[in-house]
């Protein structure tokens, strides 16, 4: 077989496979990680009506992997009768949040403007971390849909960070960074972090400095928060599919080593 | 039916094309994807920076500091002339000056201080027990600072350690790219729970 017919082979058992497993619905017990559990902890330890900031600092093309998360995450923020201000600092990130903060808050019937906001993007993201510190108002004067930030009920008595319990950011980048940067010392901000799996390492030595409080990361983690909450979603039914994807790749890594080696002999 | 969830199949089926060959079908998509990615941006920070934040107060509010920024993003735009490009200056001054002034602080204490403070632990925890993590979290952190340190050639002792550095540094590159192929793998199962719902309605 020539390489190129090689590669056909790989991309379609591969696609093949996690098709398959995707479409077997498994109901199995997902162990929680301490960062998952930290995350679900804290958001039970807040008192009701406690105001969080839910950032959407992603791209459209990170959405399979962030949605399950910000999905999970705004649906225990609602279910605890929290009341959530949503905002993005990515251009790509803004409708993205909007639609799923309505889709999340019709499903608990929570009314828009009192139990929920979505103050929509603004550039210069490190302008406007710096700016909500002094007035979120100020940054944000309307919401994503025009209404004046002062005449949004929600809105009344929230000024700046004093009044917000934390910030969630749902990340693909670096985003997150710069709210530790710019809000953990002066503000002593609570921030949780949403990201995808490439950023995990990235992330690591902030959590284990203490800088930031808590993260869900990719698919797995979202699964994880799905399994506490014991609302099965996306996350767990992706679950069957990557881990049939890596299995895969270990297999054909530990095959393809095989064959180099075997070449290598056959060479000497 | 909802024709947006077809659009988007066959937008999706069009840029896996690509697995097959390069082809006309998969360019388009692609440069029907960067289009809207452009103009979805632009219209955008229009909306949220210009209009919102300087031109609506400024002619509607009768914010009149703004004309300063105003006057500053119009320098910007003197690049274009090669007798007055040196205008654009000002304004980039002014910007690289507060971005610093704002950035040099708080990266300064909580990316390098914080992360020094958090790498250098005690090797005996307050309850008399070895911290064998803060031992790795050491001999990982001088291994590979030996690696970058180029004013001695990487010999004897010195070789040894910053040997040790690369097997950790290969750790770390291993585990973020297996982070990676997970993420990539994330992306397809996202296509593929589109595909089989929305778009195919197989799934619900």
């Amino acid at each position: 077989m020539n390489s190129q017919r090689t590669r056909w082979a790989i991309f379609a058992s591969l696609f093949a496979l996690m098709v398959i497993s995707y479409t077997i619905t498994l109901k199995w017990k997902i162990p929680t990680s301490p960062y998952i559990q930290k995350s679900y902890e804290f958001i039970n330890s807040l008192p009701p009506s406690s105001v969080v900031i839910v950032s959407f600092d992603h791209e459209a093309s990170s959405l399979p992997e962030i949605q399950p998360i910000s999905q999970i995450i705004l649906r225990h923020l609602f279910s605890r009768n929290q009341r959530i201000i949503g905002m993005s600092l990515f251009a790509e990130g803004t409708a993205i949040g909007y639609q799923t903060l309505n889709k999340l808050a019709n499903e608990y019937g929570k009314k828009y403007g009192e139990d929920y906001v979505f103050l929509g993007f603004k550039p210069q993201h490190i302008a406007a971390i710096l700016g909500m510190g002094e007035s979120i108002k100020q940054v944000f004067p309307q919401d994503y849909l025009g209404n004046y930030s002062t005449e949004i009920p929600i809105m009344q008595g929230v000024e700046n960070y004093q009044q917000i319990a934390a910030v969630i950011s749902l990340a693909d980048g670096d985003r997150t960074v710069q709210w530790i940067e710019y809000t953990g010392k002066k503000h002593g901000l609570k921030i949780l972090g949403g990201f995808t799996a490439a950023m995990i390492t990235t992330y690591d030595p902030y959590l284990s400095s203490g800088q930031l409080y808590s993260a869900i990361g990719g698919i797995v983690g979202a699964a994880e928060y799905e399994g506490i909450l014991g609302l099965p979603g996306k996350g767990n039914r992706a679950l069957l599919s990557q881990t049939a994807a890596h299995l895969f790749i270990v297999l054909l890594v530990i095959v393809g080593n095989i064959a180099y080696f075997r070449k290598r002999r056959g060479e000497k | 039916m909802d024709w947006g969830a077809v659009v988007a199949g066959l937008l999706t089926l069009a840029i896996y094309s690509f697995l097959y060959r390069d082809n006309p079908v998969y360019k388009f998509a692609e440069s029907l994807l960067i289009g809207l990615s452009i103009g979805y941006a632009l219209v955008t920070f229009w909306q949220t920076a210009v209009l919102d934040k300087l031109l609506h107060p400024l002619f509607h509010q009768g914010q009149l500091l703004l004309v300063v920024p105003l006057i500053l993003g119009l320098l910007m735009f003197s690049r274009f002339s090669r007798r007055l490009s040196w205008l654009s200056r000002i304004p980039l001054a002014l910007m690289i000056g507060a971005g610093a002034g704002a950035a040099i602080p708080a990266m300064l204490y909580e990316r390098t201080l914080r992360q020094v403070s958090n790498s250098i632990q005690p090797l005996v925890t307050s309850d008399s027990q070895f911290n064998f993590s803060g031992l790795v979290v050491l001999a990982g952190l001088l291994s590979t600072l030996a690696y970058f340190y180029f004013s001695r050639e990487h010999k004897g002792f010195l070789g040894g350690v910053a040997k040790v550095g690369t097997y950790f540094m290969m750790v770390f590159f291993g585990a973020t790219f297996g982070y990676t192929v997970m993420s990539r793998m994330s992306t397809l199962i996202g296509r593929i729970d589109f595909l089989l719902t929305d778009f195919l309605h197989y799934l619900q």
